[in-house]
């Protein structure tokens, strides 16, 4: 049956081969191992670039193949990160706290180090006590499931009250915007317990792994983004080859004829949307400890357009064209914004990218919603010389029926 | 009292001739009963100087009273003076000259004793209530009432009679209720004061009422007979024991419980070799642990017994607990009670009344910020992102207007038109340029105006820095139409208000009246047959989209006004908009009304239950809209049957 | 023949509009019955009242032998209890192929779990040959459907129904834009289809509904003006009236 699954979908192999090159290309050139032609930071830029594409991929799924536009998927991604960074602030601060009480003249009781941790911690916010959101910080595996679960049953919940009363299109993805507005603002509260603004910090400092150097610890990262990457990859293909994927993509288009054909279009919704939450969830959780630090800042509504951007230039309906996006524009953007890039003298002004990169950015996304609807994907149709679909029919019952640019593979 | 002063010594610049006698010579006729003061000389001397005042009176009182008036020794004449090193600078009396000594020699500090100052002090009142000046009996009103004490009563009430100013007898009487109601002499004069302020809700009559309602905490083995007692406090209902016994250890009638702390450094006193009392300090890494090992320390009788609960709980219910006015007459407190119960009722109905005018203004920015995009979404089917920038493209126009026209007036009146020429004008280009091309592809418009979204944004940063820039108002425009102490609105929220109505006003005439109006709902309805009928659909999607985007940059000006104008401001209001929109129901006028009401007064409603959080009122807010679409979901005014589809 | 579906007394407003008044219709199993009426008479509106579409205001919907009421029941349950409909304008799929549009039609658990774990081919293989033999789609079956033409996405559509293996049928104009062989070609399928189960055809076309030689239901302003064999009803003066008018 893999085999045969493989066969259907060869795009996997040839992602995968990529994906094995370019990881032990940078392993070989990275400082963890001798070359240090690739410095740590760059190393984590890589990292980071792949947790990225990550979620671009789940996002892909969500809009590309279900046509659910939602502006929700970075929350998802940024309550992943808040989920293992409770537990890395946690651990990391219970070892300096216990480091410092050692000196006492009494052996701290339990209490004392919780308090003491608390101190430490909700310190910047005015407070001491522990919320009760963090009641399993001290557990790694209660962590984990956190940001599995925690984005899951968010999605589940928001995902179940909008499809049941039937919220599509624009509509739906206005109301995802709003949750992660309310996400953000939520989170940006001092009383949450989540330090407010101040987010969580520290996070590239592994608790337990102290001794390790900081370019090993990024390699460890990112080799596992890159297996996360595979992993997630081959599990999407698999979701939307085969029937179930005929029947997400029947519903993008047109969902109103799936559900005379007596399929649950709610249910399929609701599936595709907590698995892609779910798997955003673990992208976050790979990223964050490779950026050191989370805040709320993050999860802001602009961040998840920001994502649905990224999809759309490197093309819609098809796994690999939603990585190539997340690459391509996420690089450039740190490139641009970095500073790195040579301004260009107008002679009367001279343009310096820190400045005109979102403005490029914002033209380019509309020049390639206008022009390329395919994205750079569709480059890849010209080598395949793709039969398209050379007649439009008529409209169907429902206007879902009337976006025909879309959708094809 | 300083600006009194002032008055004073200008008032002593200007006119000391129109007087036969001046104040120096009054005192020198006085001259005994000024150096040497006492309780019998001093009233005297106050009658000699209020029978016919000599400009100056008040400030030699007062300066009198603060020890700053001194006497030269060789001829008794009176200076203010103020010690300056060794020397003192001294002011003439009447001239209010300056000299400088530099030894003090042969003056002497006159020293009125403290009665003699009381009487000087309110007679300074008195003076000053009465002072011919209106603004100086103004002064002294406000720092009565600043600073209310007994002996101001008389001197007040004295003053009333002659007042000719009826304002300030309306401060002067309300006033006089005051001070009765806290210093009366009757418990009858106090209950009928308090009786007359109870229908007063400023921030002083309810100072006054808690001044004489101020209360504490007490126990005792038994309710004293003396006390004005306002409730008694049951231990384990009002307070729990632990509290009850605290409040026991403060007042020294029990003895204090020994805390995790003490356990602590009874402890670590007692280390010896690593050991406690023969327990080695490592096993102390527990609360039962330290317990343990300090019990051992109390059973060698090295540290004091642990309070069990039953002691405390019989300790607590040895007492009693309860609440003691400090106004002795139970009668005043029962009738200043009543009395702020009063206030408490018209205080709750005027914070509703104002919080309904804040959710009413809020409803206003909402419905302007949304109306355009609800034209727009509702005609065409457009989301547009970029909305938000429209707003702001025309705050920034306002701004710009103003650095050409600095009469702030003049430039709100340029500056509204202009905002919607230049707004409408990128509107109009933005839909031939990219919406037009994206019909039927409503997600991807969203996306391509976001990506405009994203592109204004940062040019409006390129251009005007990050920094805010201020859009002022007109002077008109500034300051708040007061209702009363609580009920206030800034006049230029009322100006939105207003602005709003007529926004209102205008696009129904526009969509109902109009050829426009009727073109564009038949586009909305059935572009395929309006365009058979001759109508132009490209046209009219054009005008449409110009119209919504021009409004957008009307309500820019109009938010810019009372908030500062950045080239983020847009994002802040698009979310809103949106659900404003969606919450209303598209493609019509009243459902955008009905949807900023809804939104308005939601959120201020939420902001009333939890003041001090804005972000948890705006996260409710989300969060009830989402759960609203759930009932509604084609929002409040839905359009209804076949037409609406799917 | 026992009773497969019974509207009655159900009645639908739209703004005021009354589309369905008092409408009652029985549909035996098997049976096949054309429906036919003027413009605005309330066909499509029947049907969909029937799928669940529109919610009446009034009435009752009853289906099959345990007497379901079909108002208190979502589209896709109504599909699922058996019922299958074709629109009016051909909606498959068009940027699947062929083949995955029948595939997603066919008789199988719905959900998604099913749908994601149960990925065995050969069984259904051999159907698909066997419905894209009867819509003579065999050829085309691994085409993008959006490359079909019309009446092939007529075809195509009526395949998707076989494929669902309904109880009742709801057929919305099924001959509209064919070729007079496939009209023909589509009246032997509907009528063949009909003798196992309960098919119900709207049509305008009077030689369509001639040739399928079935009972007759005329509609009105939303109720039964009308109903018998195509002889009896257009001798009727009532029915003469309405489609001649005055």
């Amino acid at each position: 049956m893999s085999n045969s699954f493989i066969g259907r979908n060869p795009s996997i192999l040839w992602f995968l081969l990529a994906l094995s090159v370019f990881t032990i290309g940078v392993t070989l050139l990275s400082e963890a191992t001798g070359t240090g032609l690739i410095s740590t930071s760059f190393l984590k830029t890589l990292g980071k670039t792949l947790c990225l594409c990550l979620v671009a991929i789940a996002m892909d799924v969500v809009w590309g193949y279900c046509g659910i536009l939602s502006l929700g998927h970075f929350a998802f991604f940024g309550i992943g990160g808040y989920a293992i960074g409770m537990w890395l602030m946690y651990a990391r601060t219970e070892g300096i706290v216990t480091g410092s009480l050692s000196g006492s003249a009494l052996p701290p009781t339990p209490q004392e180090v919780t308090d003491a941790i608390g101190t430490q911690i909700f310190g910047v916010v005015g407070s001491s006590e522990f919320p009760a959101l963090w009641a399993f910080s001290h557990s790694l595996p209660l962590q984990l499931l956190a940001v599995v679960a925690v984005p899951g049953l968010l999605a589940l919940v928001f995902g179940w009250l909008a499809f049941r009363s039937r919220v599509t299109g624009v509509y739906l993805s206005i109301l995802t915007q709003a949750m992660t507005l309310a996400l953000s603002l939520y989170f940006f509260q001092n009383d949450t317990g989540l330090r407010g603004n101040n987010g969580l910090s520290g996070l590239q400092n592994i608790p337990g792994l102290e001794a390790v150097p900081q370019a090993t610890i990024s390699l460890w990262f990112f080799w596992a983004s890159a297996v996360a990457l595979a992993l997630g990859y081959i599990l999407f293909a698999w979701v939307v080859s085969g029937k179930l994927g005929s029947v997400i993509r029947a519903i993008r288009d047109n969902e109103a004829r799936v559900r005379f054909l007596g399929y649950h279009v709610e249910s399929y919704k609701l599936f595709v949307f907590t698995l892609t939450a779910m798997v955003a969830g673990i992208a976050g959780a790979l990223y964050y400890p490779q950026a050191g630090i989370i805040n709320p800042a993050e999860i802001a509504p602009i961040a998840s357009i920001y994502l649905a951007v990224w999809v759309a230039i490197g093309g819609r309906g098809r796994l690999y064209g939603a990585v190539i996006g997340a690459a391509l524009v996420s690089l450039l953007s740190s490139w641009f914004t970095g500073g790195s890039a040579p301004p260009i003298n107008l002679g009367f002004y001279v343009v310096k990218w820190t400045e005109w990169w979102l403005v490029l950015l914002g033209l380019s996304f509309v020049a390639v919603t206008l022009f390329f609807p395919k994205g750079i994907g569709g480059i890849f149709d010209y080598f395949e010389r793709k039969r398209l679909p050379d007649r439009q029919g008529d409209y169907g019952p429902d206007k879902g029926a009337l976006r025909q640019q879309e959708g094809v593979e | 009292m300083l600006r009194a002063l002032l008055i004073c010594i200008a008032i002593l610049f200007s006119a000391p001739a129109a007087f036969s006698q001046t104040l120096q010579e009054v005192l020198q006729a006085n001259s005994g009963a000024v150096s040497s003061p006492s309780r019998g000389t001093v009233d005297s001397l106050i009658e000699a100087l209020s029978a016919n005042p000599p400009p100056g009176v008040p400030e030699f009182l007062e300066q009198w009273r603060d020890r700053n008036v001194w006497m030269r020794e060789s001829d008794g004449m009176f200076f203010y003076a103020v010690e300056q090193g060794d020397g003192l600078v001294l002011t003439d009396i009447d001239t209010g000259a300056e000299q400088t000594i530099d030894d003090d020699a042969g003056f002497d500090q006159l020293r009125p004793n403290a009665g003699v100052r009381r009487v000087v002090g309110s007679a300074l009142v008195q003076f000053l209530l009465s002072d011919p000046d209106i603004g100086r009996r103004e002064a002294a009103l406000t720092s009565i009432s600043r600073d209310p004490s007994a002996d101001q009563l008389a001197p007040l009430r004295a003053s009333i009679e002659d007042e000719p100013d009826t304002d300030i007898l309306a401060r002067k009487v309300q006033l006089e209720r005051q001070l009765t109601a806290q210093f009366g002499d009757t418990a009858a004069e106090r209950i009928e004061a308090i009786e007359y302020l109870s229908g007063d809700l400023s921030v002083e009559v309810r100072g006054v009422l808690s001044q004489i309602l101020n209360a504490r905490q007490g126990v005792a083995p038994e309710l004293p007979q003396d006390t004005n007692v306002a409730r008694i406090l049951e231990p384990g209902e009002d307070m729990t024991i632990d509290e009850a016994y605290a409040l026991l250890v403060d007042a020294d009638l029990a003895p204090s419980t020994v805390s995790p702390g003490d356990i602590k450094t009874a402890l670590t006193e007692r280390i010896e070799d690593g050991q406690v009392n023969g327990i080695p300090v490592a096993t102390l890494n527990t609360d039962a642990a330290r317990i343990a090992a300090y019990q051992s320390l109390v059973d060698a009788g090295e540290a004091a017994p642990f309070i069990t609960p039953e002691e405390r709980a019989a300790a607590a219910a040895a007492h009693v607990f309860y609440v003691s006015y400090t106004e002795p007459n139970s009668d005043i407190t029962a009738a200043a009670e009543e009395a702020e119960r009063a206030i408490a009722v018209r205080l709750g109905v005027g914070q509703a009344t104002d919080l309904t005018l804040d959710a009413l203004s809020l409803a206003s920015i909402y419905f302007l910020a949304a109306i355009g995009l609800a034209i727009t979404f509702g005609v065409m089917g457009v989301i547009n992102m970029a909305h938000g920038e429209f707003i702001m493209m025309g705050a920034y126009t306002g701004y710009v207007v103003q650095l050409f026209i600095p009469d702030y007036t003049l430039s709100i009146i340029v500056a509204l038109p202009l905002a919607f020429a230049v707004t409408f004008g990128a509107g109009v280009a933005m839909e031939r340029l990219v919406i037009r091309w994206l019909y039927h592809r409503p997600l991807e418009t969203l996306l391509a105006t976001f990506g405009i979204s994203i592109a204004l944004q940062q040019l409006a940063k390129n251009i005007f820095g990050t920094q805010a820039r201020p859009l002022t108002s007109p002077d008109w425009l500034a300051g708040a139409w007061v209702l009363n102490d609580v009920v206030q609105i800034s006049y230029i929220r009322i100006a939105i208000f207003v602005l709003a109505l007529i926004f209102l006003a205008l696009i129904l005439f526009i969509l109902k009246r109009t050829r426009l109006g009727l073109e564009v709902r038949a586009v909305t309805q059935n572009p395929g047959m309006a365009a058979s009928m001759g109508i132009n659909p490209d046209r009219i999607n054009m005008l449409t989209f110009g119209l919504g985007s021009g409004i957008a940059g009307i309500a820019g000006v109009a938010i810019g006004l009372y908030a500062k104008v950045t080239s983020e401001m847009g994002s802040d209001y698009i979310v809103q908009s949106f659900m404003t929109v969606v919450v209303g129901g598209v493609g019509n006028v009243w459902g955008t009304l009905a949807g900023a009401s809804l939104i308005g007064f939601t959120q201020k409603g939420i902001e009333w239950f939890n003041p001090s959080n804005t972000l948890a009122a705006q996260t409710f807010m989300i969060l009830f809209v989402i759960l609203f679409i759930q009932f509604r979901p084609k929002g409040i005014v839905a359009l209804k049957g076949r037409a609406a589809g799917d | 023949m026992s009773t497969l579906l019974e509207v009655s007394g159900v009645s639908v407003t739209f703004d005021g509009f009354r589309a369905i008044n008092n409408l009652s219709i029985q549909i035996a199993e098997p049976e096949l019955r054309a429906v036919i009426g003027p413009n605005g008479a309330g066909k499509t509106t029947f049907m969909d009242i029937i799928t669940g579409k529109t919610k009446p205001d009034e009435g009752r919907v009853i289906f099959g032998e345990k007497s379901v009421n079909l108002l208190g029941m979502s589209e896709s349950q109504i599909a699922q209890a058996g019922i299958g409909r074709k629109f009016q304008k051909p909606t498959v799929f068009e940027a699947q192929t062929v083949r995955e549009n029948i595939v997603m039609a066919l008789k199988n658990p719905r959900g998604p779990f099913d749908v994601l774990f149960k990925r065995r081919a050969d069984a259904r293989e051999e159907r698909v040959r066997e419905i894209s033999d009867e819509i003579g789609l065999t050829e085309a079956l691994d085409q993008t459907s959006g490359a079909l033409s019309h009446g092939q996405k007529q075809w195509l559509e009526i395949g998707m129904l076989l494929a669902q293996d309904p109880r009742l049928l709801l057929v919305d104009e099924p001959a509209a834009g064919m070729t007079p062989q496939e009209r023909e070609h589509t009246t032997d399928l509907l009528v063949r289809a009909a003798r196992t189960r309960a098919v119900v055809v709207v049509e305008h076309d009077m030689e369509f509904v001639r040739r399928l030689n079935c009972k007759v239901t005329v509609l009105h302003e939303g109720s039964v003006l009308a109903e018998g064999s195509l002889d009896h009803v257009t001798k009727n003066k009532d029915v003469v009236d309405v489609y001649l008018g005055r």
